[in-house]
């Protein structure tokens, strides 16, 4: 239940910062190769600069390892790699193409976009999709 | 005789001004401090994602409904993890405080229905939205490095796209 209030309180925060920012995780790149605008791209650079420094330093407070620090079993899969490197460019190309990133649909949706509450469904309905069908076929490829 | 000079009222926007900047720097660190004061974990750099957290709210709830085993973190097992709801109700209090609800169709729907399975699906399958790929990666993942460079090579690839389809 914890992890339920504190996620709606930092969703309720982030939700509000992100339709007053315009923030978006694709964005970035994609303003700066389009027009070199680097404002959204600040905003991506700066949040990977606070979690690099907080992962150590939040860990060191609460006394344990917030992270992962480079753990080497995910090396060992090569099948695992190329699905996540996959999955990976797929968000970024379908992202780019939807106009962006899930967070910011979620603000258009808020501000009353109805393609971007289209598009919720459908991110929605797609989870139910993945772990009902498209798991247990990609399961298979796994060694 | 002069022209006469047509005017549209165009609606003044109020509200905190805030940089990109700066929520990326809010963001970074409340991701962090979920996964460690707050049990939004295990996986580990779970403190944020849209997709992961938006998966366990439906399956949870799912499960819950019809009894079915749906998959969902460790992090959601016995209550879900609220933050796309919580994202979206803070969205809808800046865009109402700030004059900046109206309704609107920027785009085909059922294209953007069809986005929103395949960006799900995808970002399933590598482990994270573009938010949690870039977390995984800050937390020193190779394995989220990997998904956050394909995210990047994936969104150079569609700008360069979508220059094209505009230009020809």
């Amino acid at each position: 239940m914890t992890a339920a209030i504190a996620t709606l309180i930092i969703g309720l925060v982030l939700g509000y910062l992100g339709q007053r920012s315009r923030m978006c995780f694709i964005g970035g790149i994609r303003d700066f190769i389009l027009v070199r605008d680097t404002a959204l791209l600040k905003g991506l650079i700066a949040f990977g600069l606070t979690a690099w420094l907080a992962f150590p330093l939040v860990g060191l407070i609460a006394g344990t390892a917030s992270g992962t620090f480079g753990a080497a079993d995910a090396l060992t899969d090569v099948v695992t790699m190329a699905l996540t490197i996959a999955g990976g460019f797929g968000v970024g190309y379908v992202s780019t193409l939807a106009n962006g990133c899930p967070l910011r649909q979620h603000v258009l949706a808020a501000q009353g976009a109805t393609s971007s509450m289209a598009y919720l469904g459908g991110f929605f309905i797609g989870a139910v999709i993945f772990h009902a069908w498209a798991a247990s076929f990609l399961l298979r490829l796994l060694p | 005789m002069t022209p006469q000079s047509t005017t549209v009222a165009i609606p003044r926007r109020t509200g905190v001004r805030v940089t990109a900047a700066t929520m990326g720097i809010v963001a970074g660190l409340l991701a962090v401090v979920a996964g460690a004061f707050f049990e939004v974990r295990p996986p580990e750099a779970y403190g944020v994602c849209m997709a992961c957290h938006g998966r366990d709210l439906v399956n949870w709830t799912i499960n819950a409904l019809a009894g079915t085993q749906l998959t969902v973190a460790p992090a959601s097992l016995v209550f879900p993890v609220l933050t796309t709801v919580g994202v979206f109700l803070g969205a809808l209090i800046g865009a109402r405080t700030s004059g900046e609800f109206r309704w609107w169709n920027p785009d085909n729907s059922f294209k953007t229905f069809l986005y929103g399975v395949l960006v799900m699906n995808c970002a399933l399958i590598a482990g994270g939205c573009s938010i949690r790929l870039l977390l995984r990666s800050a937390s020193g993942e190779a394995l989220g490095m990997m998904g956050f460079g394909g995210m990047a090579a994936g969104v150079v690839l569609g700008t360069y796209w979508l220059r094209w389809r505009a230009t020809r």
